[in-house]
């Protein structure tokens, strides 16, 4: 009896554990985020949506840091951009910058495809906004494909979302599927999408018919053999502005980059990354300027084949004869581009409160009581050049040297500049042609001399136009780009980069060696799959030789 | 016969040698007499001849006898009350009045005399019904010639009249408190006592056994034989015994007798934490318990450590759960060293199952002390002071040795030298600047203080405590350092059936901090070559060229600070009611509510010729405060069923419920000095309010255990729980987790018996189960949209983004199938004790992102259950007390292996790696779930020859001196197919080894701590001379690297960054990296004295023990330049402590100092 009475007490104790234990609720969501069942529906939302695809189009970092994959510059410490390993060619096909760009275009597009699949889950945004937001999203998922083309050459095509199961056995698309793809897209952009004029101005930045067009031609330009459609496609840019948007050159080169407003209401800006100080910023000047004004190390140094790149006044390069051009004076009389875009030794800086300090660069040089901090030295943080940066320098920087200026991406000059080579690639680049483009840019830049803004004839012409385009948008990330689609890579990344004349003359001159580079043509004009992306899909195949 | 005055004196004149029979008849005549004239002292003389007709009792009857500390007489008529005799004495022959006590049950009344009466030198003698007392010792001298032995022999009439000397003691424990209810016997007779409540014994030996042995034992501690060897006088100290079977351990949700354990359970007493200047409690755990593996990723004050049992078994978080007094929630590292009273490791299923959801990685159970029964207030305080001196691992070379290498450096890669002779003969001239790391740190004080008063009455318990701990910071600046203050009421209450509990315990933390990240100082400061000081003749702070931006001295003098001020407040409120002795019920409600807030703010420096710190002044404020509470309702019926089977069953249910919120403001340029907003502050976009901060978790379950042992021989256990989490989806969220032990004392089988009392107890264990992991972020199974600002700029004004998580709602438990089997032994009257312990743990479902997906699919994998880990390992641990006569040596050790195994990763996939700036970590189906991956190195080129036939890099120039590379597959270059697995960065062979001593006063103590076999793969400066450029210096221990003349160095030949060989030999992840991280450290060493007795009076005080201590005095390792205690993991195998892989983290502090313990 007493056993069966400790049971019930048992028994009903135990009720009560379980009664009590189910009181307290489970589900529990978070209070900061939206579900999958009510984001689309909200306007707000589906802006920030199109705001991510923005968001993500590109870098700084690249756009920079490419450059040292050219001739144009060298990365001393090369931290997280592989950008020098790829260009001395030491690399190894599992390189992370080959996956963390693969990966980077991808996940645009899939922001892109997952936007175009979704919006119309929204029954609320007015028709127009909706067709713009998805001229918008084409372009960016365009811009994206070319991009991975441009490096990979034939690539998965998605034009709508995957699923993992599918990203698993999505095989190649040949090259010229990719490619009507992307200039298919970038035509019905052009269609659905304002020109920069008919945006409102609170819309200034966005993606438009005009920078629709400037990348379809710039698509076709990279193909080589296409130049007449690129031709066609700049006239329309040049010649029917009224259709397709004003644009025309800033009336100062480098305020385009440094000037807080020029630099955003200019009409030369076609597509720029879009930056607002102190809010969105990029600090990639932090490893750029000269030390004394305030960089923590220098990571990207012009080489001397830049420097030297750049005409006289007279418009002869420095080794023709009779250009004028001496070694010890560097800057005098020199393409007034050059002391826009780079910092050499004793060069006047002007800061941002207006007053000017000189730049000493060469090794024991510098005269009190400006620092000493920029010269060049094999050890330390300076220059691995005996040069720094001075393009894009922003003088109303903020804390460590983070920059709320635009970085741009396409813009009326390389219009121009496209439009000369294609024209002078036909064979068609006359005295007219010259005029509208190469004769604008160097006047714009401060040439004054007839022999360098009259049509040089066509002897060597196509060195002018292509060095035209080197000194015009050297950093901007378009020279890796060049010389692998005028297939001299192999020629021009070939021994050792330079920088200034600060070495033991019996050496390469006294130029000091600031690198070696080795480019093979056999293989290295496309990267290589990322072997991590092949172990995954066996049906994505390697590009030759890797 | 005139005997009245002094019949012994009489009779003696009448005795002659020789004459016994005459004796004997003496003796016989000599009582009778004697009883008629004296005998009235009984009582019940008067009914002399009533009771002759049986005389049961004697060695029929058992009587029971329980008095303490009363006068002989009671003690006689209490027996008079049970029997039929009646004693009778002579009163000037027998003190009658003094006291005495004695507890005996069952016992024949001949064997209750003999504790009752030998004791105090009565011999007794039944004669039919009377029990004849006579004093064994006479009192009257001897007669002259006389030979007291023989006669006294002679007059034997029982077996126990012999001659008989007087001995005393005195019987204390290990902390000098008297001990009561000892039994000491004289081996080989009945002859013995007890002691009293002073510890005093008193006891007459017979003669024969002067030279024999006294057996000294009382329950729960170790029985001691001592020599009589003649003396009188025995001061006897009775060790506890600690690993004694009876002991009780601490398991989930209640205790149980050490003998009935079937589990995995380690118990660790609060000696393993006395005496050392402990800062926190999971850094005291390092080396106690063998598989308890404690890693710090560095040695700041106030850093977490990881803390983890048995290994790896998941890919996720290893963390175990923690259980403070039956509570999960509270922060370890917040507990006063000195309030544990005991630590139980739960780390199998058998033991762990208990605690469900959480357990896979196991359990540790924390118990604080509380105050005793029936004691008068003890108040005791402990201290320890001492200074802390920082262990700088690496030295750069000379400031012109530098110079010298650096053209070397140059030279090797086609460059121009940087310096002429003529500089580097300045550089010698004039001596090294100052620019090194030794300069940013100091020796700093480290102190500890807490009192305590705890006691009891009868049907309560209190214990109040206090700590404070101050550690001062070894960085230089402006009295950076840690505190703690703790404050414990422990206390519990009887109210008739009812027992309520009550723990409250209040911790604050204030840690200040440098205002800048401790790695990048130290990096900053150490990798400057000492052509460069810190500060010019002028007092300016200086940059250089290899430091450009920073220096870091200014930063730590003048950069302003971080503090955090942290409380934890704790409460565990609880009643248990017996509503019968075989049935209690347990309410246990308790929470844990903490408010921690940390403020940074930086300070602008400028520095000289140029570079900033903090030039946007940047402030914060973080706040957070969370809530955990649980609830348990627990029934506990005990039942012990006929004589040999005994039945416990426990059921319970609880839930526990845990919000955070948490919000931080961030500004920039603030005012400089007030650090208020004014003209130009900015709010960052790092800010954030609660909605951001806010996550919120709970647990509901059930669980039970049910344990069943046969004769205290064969135990049966099993262990459930059944767990419902908020953190799956509704289909997903219930888990059940069962597991089963068994355990055998096999020297308790009766053909055993001969090696139990040789030998000693051995028990064997094994158990199995399955045990849950719920370690992963909250709201992981709901793909979720959230919205970001900043996200892009329009017209120079920015615009928000939504970006999005891909959730899983598959999303379930880890589960680990565990397999333990163990074997306990203490051997030789329990000098010798250990215990050794197999496992085996197959954790599966593990979660993991899918590495099956290609990056094209453009979005990263939420969590799948995928992923399978195999752990195996075993652990011994033991300790052997040795005691000589003057020392008392114990020797302890523990160790332990583990291995883990990844069975699966992901669908589909069965390797991943992960590139770490040089080398790579890879994980790969089949060995270890991290492990360092690259190039093996095979020497070094050593001419053009070489070169040509080695295999190598297709298009990578080398020259000699580079290394070479082992051409796995051998095809004749080298490629991603000529990858090793390189090392495994857990610890393996895992040990603790602890020695003490006593010498009288005097106790010594060494623990010793290490990891048998660990790689570390380390990269920076201190692997890389002028490290990638960023580095301007060598350090002493890379000299010796390759030249034509030095073939077979150690280190390869240096060159620039940027150059071939650079590239080949450092830019490459291969075993140059790898370092054997295997070490043995001198943890801790102890010298004290404890004042005898005769100066405690003085002093009023109970115990004074005074002591010298030592922490991390010595260090055995192959890795020299980087302390190889530290690891860039933490417990998620995810790198943490990127200072730890490049020997940047904040070094570790050797502790010299001294400590007081007294108690009044």
């Amino acid at each position: 009896m007493k056993m069966i009475n400790i049971f019930k007490t048992f028994v009903m104790l135990m009720g009560i554990v379980v009664f009590q234990s189910s009181c307290k609720k489970l589900d529990l969501a978070p209070k900061d985020r939206f579900s999958e069942l009510n984001f689309w529906q909200v306007d707000a939302n589906v802006n920030n949506a199109l705001n991510n695809v923005y968001n993500s189009i590109y870098t700084s970092t690249n756009v920079f840091y490419n450059e040292a994959m050219s001739d144009n510059a060298v990365s001393k410490l090369d931290v997280n951009t592989g950008a020098n390993t790829i260009g001395n060619g030491n690399f190894t096909i599992d390189l992370a910058r080959f996956r963390n760009d693969w990966a980077f275009y991808y996940s645009g597009i899939k922001s892109c495809n997952l936007f175009l699949e979704n919006i119309d889950k929204n029954t609320t945004l007015p028709m127009a906004t909706k067709n713009r937001m998805l001229g918008e999203v084409k372009f960016a998922r365009a811009w994206h494909h070319f991009n991975l083309m441009k490096w990979w050459g034939a690539i998965p095509l998605l034009n709508k979302d995957i699923t993992p199961e599918q990203a698993q056995i999505i095989a190649r698309n040949p090259k010229a599927d990719v490619l009507a793809f992307i200039l298919s897209e970038l035509d019905a952009a052009a269609v659905a999408l304002p020109s920069r004029d008919q945006y409102a101005i609170n819309d200034n930045g966005r993606i438009t018919k005009g920078a629709a067009l400037a990348l379809k031609a710039r698509v076709l330009l990279y193909e080589g053999n296409r130049m007449a459609e690129v031709a066609t496609v700049c006239e329309a840019l040049i010649n029917n502005q009224s259709a397709n948007g004003n644009y025309s050159l800033a009336a100062s080169f480098s305020d385009l980059f440094s000037d807080k407003t020029i630099n955003k209401t200019n009409n030369e800006s076609i597509l720029s990354l879009q930056y607002v100080p102190n809010l969105r910023m990029w600090g990639d000047y932090f490893d750029f300027a000269p030390i004394s004004e305030g960089a923590r190390t220098n990571n990207l140094s012009p080489t001397q084949e830049l420097v030297d790149s750049y005409i006289m006044l007279n418009g002869k390069a420095i080794n023709d004869a009779g250009s004028g051009y001496a070694d010890s004076a560097l800057s005098v009389n020199r393409d007034p581009r050059l002391s826009a875009t780079i910092v050499y030794d004793k060069y006047l800086w002007t800061k941002p409160n207006g007053t000017s300090v000189t730049i000493y660069i060469k090794p024991g040089s510098t005269i009190a009581p400006a620092p000493n901090s920029n010269e060049f030295s094999t050890s330390g943080q300076g220059t691995a050049t005996g040069y720094y940066w001075r393009k894009y320098w922003d003088p109303n920087y903020v804390g460590t040297l983070n920059n709320g200026t635009n970085i741009h991406l396409i813009r009326y000059a390389e219009v121009l500049l496209m439009y000369a080579e294609a024209k002078q690639t036909l064979g068609q680049l006359d005295a007219t042609v010259w005029d509208k483009t190469i004769k604008v840019l160097r006047t714009r830049a401060g040439f004054t001399e007839a022999t360098a803004l009259n049509f040089p004839g066509t002897l060597n012409l196509q060195n002018i136009v292509r060095n035209e385009r080197r000194s015009e948008l050297a950093m901007e990330g378009f020279r890796i780009d060049d010389i692998r689609r005028w297939n001299i890579a192999q020629i021009v990344l070939n021994g050792w980069m330079h920088g200034a004349k600060y070495g033991d003359v019996g050496v390469d001159n006294g130029f000091i060696r600031a690198q070696f580079r080795n480019f093979d043509p056999t293989k290295n004009f496309l990267w290589p799959i990322p072997p991590s992306e092949r172990a995954l899909n066996p049906n994505l195949t390697q590009n030759p030789n890797y | 016969m005139i005997l009245k005055k002094n019949p012994a004196k009489v009779l003696f004149k009448l005795l002659k040698p020789g004459k016994k029979y005459l004796v004997i008849l003496l003796f016989i005549l000599q009582i009778f007499p004697l009883h008629a004239q004296y005998a009235y002292a009984s009582p019940k003389a008067k009914r002399v001849g009533y009771l002759q007709k049986e005389q049961p009792g004697i060695y029929g009857d058992k009587l029971t006898l329980n008095v303490k500390n009363e006068k002989l007489v009671t003690v006689l008529e209490k027996i008079e009350k049970q029997i039929k005799f009646i004693f009778v004495y002579a009163n000037d022959d027998i003190d009658v009045k003094q006291k005495t006590s004695v507890t005996v049950s069952d016992k024949s009344l001949q064997d209750i005399l003999k504790l009752l009466l030998i004791p105090l030198g009565i011999n007794f003698t039944i004669v039919k019904d009377k029990i004849i007392l006579q004093n064994i010792i006479q009192k009257s001298p001897l007669a002259a010639g006389s030979d007291g032995k023989t006669i006294r022999s002679d007059k034997t009439v029982t077996a126990e009249t012999k001659y008989f000397l007087p001995i005393t003691g005195k019987i204390t424990d290990e902390n000098g408190s008297p001990l009561q209810f000892v039994n000491v016997i004289v081996k080989g007779t009945g002859t013995g006592t007890t002691s009293n409540a002073d510890g005093i014994f008193s006891l007459n030996i017979p003669d024969d056994k002067l030279k024999g042995t006294l057996v000294l034992s009382l329950v729960g501690f170790i029985t001691e034989e001592i020599n009589i060897a003649g003396k009188n006088n025995f001061a006897v100290t009775l060790k506890a015994v600690s690993k004694d079977l009876a002991d009780v351990v601490v398991v989930g949700y209640g205790t149980q007798q050490k003998i009935s354990v079937s589990g995995a359970v380690d118990a660790i007493g609060k000696k393993s934490f006395e005496g050392r200047p402990l800062t926190n409690l999971s850094t005291a755990l390092q080396g106690v318990s063998p598989n308890l593996i404690i890693q710090q990723r560095n040695f700041e004050p106030g850093q977490r450590v990881n803390i983890n049992i048995r290994g790896l078994g998941t890919l996720g978080d290893n963390t175990p759960l923690v259980v403070i007094d039956g509570l999960v929630g509270g922060d370890i590292n917040l507990l006063n060293p000195v309030d544990i009273e005991n630590i139980s490791i739960l780390k199998d299923a058998g033991s762990a199952a208990i605690y469900g959801s959480r357990s896979a990685n196991g359990v540790i159970l924390i118990t604080t002390k509380k105050g005793k029964k029936n004691s008068a207030p003890v108040v005791r305080y402990s201290g320890t002071y001492g200074i802390q001196a920082p262990r700088i691992t690496y030295k750069p070379v000379a400031a012109w040795e530098n110079a010298y290498y650096k053209n070397e450096s140059l030279n090797n890669a086609g460059l121009s030298p940087a310096f002429s002779p003529a500089q580097i003969q300045q550089f010698k001239n004039q001596g090294d600047g100052d620019w090194r790391v030794d300069n940013i740190f100091q020796n700093a004080p480290q102190q500890s203080h807490n009192v305590s008063v705890s006691g009891g009455g009868v049907n309560n318990t209190y214990l109040l405590s206090l700590g404070y701990l101050d550690q001062k910071n070894n960085f230089i600046g402006p009295n950076y350092g840690y505190k703690r203050y703790n404050v414990r009421l422990n206390q519990s209450n009887d109210i008739g059936k009812l027992k309520v509990n009550t723990i409250l315990s209040y911790a604050k933390v204030i840690n200040k901090d440098q205002p800048f990240d401790a790695s990048t100082l130290i990096v900053d400061a150490s990798r400057v070559p000492l052509y460069y000081s810190f500060k010019d003749s002028s007092g300016n702070y200086l940059t250089n060229p290899v430091s450009a931006q920073y220096n870091p001295k200014a930063i730590l003098e003048n950069g302003g600070e971080r503090n955090s001020n942290n409380d934890e407040i704790f409460g565990n409120f609880s009643g248990e009611y017996a509503i019968n002795n075989d049935l209690k019920i347990r309410g246990v409600f308790g929470g844990t509510v903490g408010s921690n807030a940390t403020f940074s703010a930086q300070k602008t420096l400028n520095f000289t010729p140029g570079g900033a710190f903090a030039p946007d002044r940047p402030i914060y404020d973080e706040n957070s405060k969370s809530l955990f509470t649980n609830v348990q309702l627990l029934a506990e019926y005990n039942k012990k069923i006929a004589e040999n089977h005994t039945l416990k069953v426990l059921v319970g249910a609880s839930n526990e419920s845990f919000k955070i919120e948490a919000s931080r403001v961030q500004k920039t340029f603030v005012d400089p000095n007030l650090g208020v907003p004014t003209t130009g502050t900015i709010v960052s976009t790092l800010s954030y309010n609660s909605v951001n901060g806010t996550t919120e978790t709970s647990l509901n379950s059930l669980f039970g255990r049910v344990g069943y042992s046969y004769k205290d021989r064969y135990f049966l256990e099993g262990n459930a729980r059944y767990d419902g989490s908020s953190k799956f989806a509704k289909d997903k969220r219930f888990g059940f987790f069962p597991s089963g032990s068994i355990a055998w004392r096999v020297t308790e089988e009766e053909f055993l018996n001969n090696v139990k009392s040789r030998v000693g107890d051995i028990k064997l264990r094994a158990s199995y189960g399955v045990l849950g992991n719920q370690n992963v972020n909250a709201y992981q199974y709901q793909t979720t949209f959230f919205n970001y600002d900043n996200a892009y700029g329009f017209n120079n004004n920015v615009v928000g983004g939504s970006g999005y998580s891909l959730g899983n709602p598959n999303l379930t438990w880890e589960k680990a199938a565990t397999f333990n089997a163990g074997l306990d032994a203490g051997l030789f009257k329990g000098a010798l004790s250990f215990s050794i312990d197999y496992f085996n743990k197959t954790t599966s479902d593990i979660l993991y992102p899918r590495l099956d997906i290609p990056l094209l699919f453009g979005a990263g994998s939420p969590d799948f259950n995928i992923a399978k880990v195999r752990n195996k390992g075993w652990e011994a641990k033991g300790s052997y007390n040795l005691t000589g006569k003057n020392f008392k040596h114990t020797f302890s050790f523990n160790v332990a292996d583990n291995l883990n195994k990844l069975i699966s990763l992901a669908s589909g996939a069965t390797e991943f790696s992960q590139q770490v700036e040089e080398f790579a970590l890879l994980r790969r189906v089949g060995q270890p779930i991290t492990t360092y991956y690259g190039y093996r190195s095979n020497g070094y080129f050593q001419n053009l020859n070489d070169i040509k036939n080695s295999p190598n890099f297709v298009n990578r120039i080398v020259s000699p001196g580079d290394l070479k590379f082992v051409d796995k597959n051998g095809d004749g270059i080298i490629d991603e197919k000529d990858k090793f697995i390189l090392g495994n960065h857990f610890p393996r062979y895992t040990f603790g080894f602890t020695y003490n001593v006593l010498y009288k006063g005097f106790d010594f103590s060494a623990f010793i701590q290490g990891v048998g076999k660990r790689d570390a793969m380390i990269r920076g400066e201190q692997v890389e001379p002028f490290h990638f450029g960023y580095g301007g210096t060598m350090y002493t221990h890379q000299t010796d690297y390759w030249t034509p003349t030095n073939p077979n160095a150690a280190n390869p030949k240096i060159a620039e960054a940027g150059s071939p060989s650079n590239a080949n030999n450092y830019r490459t992840g291969s075993d140059r990296f790898l370092f054997n991280a295997a070490y043995a450290r001198l943890k801790n060493v102890q010298f004290g004295y404890t004042l005898p007795a005769k100066y405690l009076t003085k002093l009023k005080a109970k115990s004074v023990r005074v002591y010298f201590t030592a922490q991390n005095l010595l260090t055995l390792s192959k890795l020299t330049f980087l302390d190889p205690e530290i690891t860039e993991f933490d417990n998620n195998t995810t790198i943490r402590g990127t200072g730890a892989n490049s020997a940047r983290a904040y070094f570790m502090p050797v502790f010299y100092g001294g400590g007081i313990d007294i108690s009044f």
